[in-house]
């Protein structure tokens, strides 16, 4: 890849607010196109870095470039589209009116963003509120129309803070198909969130933070290969004499998650699925089912990021 | 540049559009209409004649003097009843009730002995009409008056002429020499423009507060500032507002000066009658007067929303915005509090020095201007220190306004403040 194809690149940013530090040299890069997860808990530094990203907040060290530039976000603010984590939009303006005027500020002509507005409201089946009041209008309605507004000047790339957050499940895939969509159709796509089912359905490189540091980075794929360990779903026959068997192989296991239906094994560093297998057979284990899973990011957020992994935040990296 | 012109539009047409605009856009012409018809209307006679009775105990020909005096008035219609000392009582009687069934308004009585004492007593049911009792004190001065002179030997028609209506006028004069304005009507001009210019520089002010405000209780603000300068967006703002505030100024004085210049066509649209229109005074607002009064607007608003735009940022809530604009608000207050004073003298040493305050001189140079001779240096002194001073809190407030609106949390202190505005 070469650099023309690096959207986002920051390098080793610190910001302290009084007396903690919020974000801790925290390097990383999302290439054209990618669709890039930022993860982590509540507290994590995410919406930091991106509030630093979009030139809202000013690193205390480090550099921030957009598409190759350092000069910041706002210089790029017609190719990018912001949404912060906290929503609001003008109460008392009409839903046009407001769409039209966020897009001018990103530098849209005014006749042009309306049309736009329109298009947008009448693709997401708003067409008949464009003349009301945003007052009037329900949340759900709200934050489509927040989203619109968003994506409305066509950017290059899309900066959205905790986007699924507060969404209803249609929304949220509503949400989910116009990421997709644009992502397919060449948007270069970063969000934050701590919904790890989302990032897994959608991203195809994630970033966990904890603490205001990274602990992992990478391809999605990547990551569950290199972090997730070999994870085997077992199941038996007689339910009863399940958890006898697995006892007989807990030399072989660092971890055991018994759901009841079946039981999800991850294997200790070096050990092959086949001699675990072999050792249940032996110990006279009846099995219905047998099976190498990926372990879910969910898993690996936990791991990571989890308050098990409070002392471990020396940064890991996996690259594809 | 499109940005900043893309958030003066929004500012402009959100606001024009609101029915409050409408409302005080429409409500200025119509008070101004009404404090010119009002007195109008209140001297043509409509007002109710009184029905009095005067009871006549022996006064020989004051009783009759007095009647004639109070029929000029207008306003009474006096039935004359003689009586004699010793039935007084049951006179009194019976009309206290005639004037508790209504038949009479009221009723007062002379005698012999009220040319010595000059003490009358007036019985009626409404003693508290002002322009009533003023009317009946000033009939019964004169028929006493007449009636003395008289008995002393002094023709009464020789006291008639030196009755003659005496009538203090007060005249304004300027450089360019009288103008024809009483001192009534400057006065009240002045004290009118004076509320003017504080109600609108508040107004608008306090406008840009709410406006820096929900934007940034909605957290607009992040997106806006991810694509503006934090300046632009306040100078589009400010300056958004602002041009709502000399738009309706403009309204407001197309209409004065056609109140002005067409006053018989318009109040006789009210039934005001042609002969009492050329009696009402209105006050010569020229160009120059417009042009000071738009000029110290432009620039107190200036001043005030910039500090008002420093509230909003560094406040979170409505709630806290009403006690953290306090300080602002004392400044246009002590405006307010010499506003009396400045009236009374408005060459005085307090106004002097008002006026070149730059935070009162918004509101109490205005009022200068519209009361009385303004030297130029003076005004220029008070322009220039006005625009340096804007100019100075407008730079420290566009510091302040950069890091507030993304604060969130604890209200600032005042240093923590003055420590943002010398921040790079």
């Amino acid at each position: 890849m070469t650099d023309h194809d690096l959207i986002v690149e920051l390098n080793g940013i610190t910001k302290r607010f009084t007396g903690h530090l919020a974000v801790q040299e925290l390097s990383l890069a999302v290439h054209r196109g990618a669709v890039y997860g930022l993860l982590g808990p509540n507290g994590a530094g995410k919406t930091t870095t991106i509030r630093m990203m979009m030139n809202i907040t000013i690193p205390d060290e480090g550099s921030v470039r957009l598409f190759g530039d350092e000069r910041g976000g706002r210089h790029h603010s017609a190719r990018i589209g912001y949404l912060p984590e906290e929503r609001g939009l003008y109460k008392k303006m009409r839903v046009r009116d407001a769409l039209t005027f966020l897009a001018e500020a990103k530098g849209v002509r005014r006749a042009n963003a309306a049309r736009k507005a329109d298009e947008w409201l009448e693709r997401l089946g708003l067409g008949d509120w464009r003349t009301r009041k945003i007052e009037e209008l329900s949340k759900g309605m709200q934050q489509k129309v927040q989203f619109i507004a968003t994506m409305l000047h066509e950017p290059e790339l899309l900066i959205l803070d905790e986007p699924f957050a507060g969404l209803d499940p249609i929304n949220q895939d509503a949400l989910k198909d116009i990421v997709v969509q644009l992502s397919r159709a060449g948007t270069t796509i970063l969000f934050s969130t701590h919904q790890m089912d989302v990032a897994e359905r959608v991203c195809d490189h994630v970033c966990i933070i904890a603490r205001g540091r990274k602990v992992l980075d990478g391809a999605l794929a990547e990551v569950k290969r290199v972090h997730g360990g070999t994870h085997v779903a077992v199941a038996f026959e007689d339910g009863e004499g399940g958890a006898a068997a697995i006892a007989s192989v807990s030399s072989l296991v660092a971890k055991a998650d018994d759901y009841g239906v079946y039981a999800e094994l991850a294997l200790l560093d070096g050990v092959d699925p086949q001699t675990l297998l072999e050792r249940l057979l032996r110990a006279g284990a009846r099995l219905r089912r047998f099976e190498r899973v990926e372990p879910s990011l969910h898993r690996i957020f936990l791991d990571k990021a989890g308050p098990d992994a409070a002392e471990e935040t020396k940064p890991e990296v996996a690259r594809a | 540049m499109r940005k900043v012109w893309a958030v003066i539009r929004r500012e402009f047409i959100e606001r024009v559009r609101t029915k409050w605009f409408l409302i005080s856009t429409i409500l200025g012409p119509v008070f101004m209409i009404v404090v010119t018809v009002l007195p109008a209307l209140l001297t043509t006679k409509t007002g109710r004649v009184n029905s009095v009775v005067l009871v006549d105990e022996g006064s020989a020909t004051l009783a009759e003097r007095l009647r004639t005096q109070l029929g000029r008035t207008g306003r009474f219609d006096v039935t004359l009843v003689a009586t004699d000392p010793e039935r007084a009582g049951a006179v009194t009687d019976s009309l206290t009730a005639q004037v508790q069934i209504q038949g009479i308004d009221g009723f007062l009585a002379v005698s012999g002995a009220t040319l010595e004492s000059g003490s009358v007593e007036y019985r009626g049911r409404n003693v508290s009409s002002i322009r009533d009792m003023a009317v009946l004190d000033r009939a019964l001065r004169q028929a006493l008056l007449i009636e003395r002179l008289t008995r002393r030997g002094i023709d009464p028609a020789l006291v008639q002429e030196a009755q003659g209506r005496i009538d203090l006028k007060t005249l304004r004069i300027t450089k360019r020499g009288a103008t024809g304005e009483t001192g009534e009507a400057t006065f009240f001009l002045a004290y009118v423009i004076g509320l003017v210019m504080y109600m609108v520089i508040t107004l608008y002010s306090v406008n840009v507060m709410r406006s820096v405000l929900e934007e940034k209780q909605t957290r607009i603000i992040e997106v806006l500032v991810s694509s503006m300068k934090p300046f632009q967006l306040m100078l589009g703002k400010v300056v958004g507002v602002g041009g709502v505030g000399l738009f309706q100024f403009g309204i407001w004085a197309s209409a004065g000066y056609a109140l002005v210049h067409y006053k018989t066509a318009i109040l006789g649209i009210f039934k005001v009658p042609a002969d009492q229109v050329a009696s009402i005074q209105l006050p010569a607002v020229g160009a120059g007067l417009v042009g000071v009064a738009a000029a110290y607007f432009l620039l107190g608003y200036l001043l005030y929303s910039a500090l008002f735009a420093v509230v909003g940022a560094s406040v979170n809530a409505d709630s806290e915005a009403q006690q953290a604009q306090q300080p602002v608000m004392m400044l246009l207050i002590a405006s307010l509090l010499v506003l009396f004073p400045v009236l009374n003298d408005p060459g005085g040493r307090l106004a002097v020095v008002a006026s070149l305050v730059p935070f009162s001189a918004p509101i109490i140079m205005p009022i200068r201007v519209a009361a009385s001779e303004v030297p130029p240096a003076e005004l220029a002194g008070s322009l220039a220190i006005l625009g340096a001073t804007m100019m100075f809190v407008v730079w420290g407030s566009a510091r302040v306004y950069r890091i507030g609106i993304l604060m969130y949390g604890k209200r600032p202190s005042m240093k923590e403040l003055l420590r943002w505005a010398r921040q790079s």
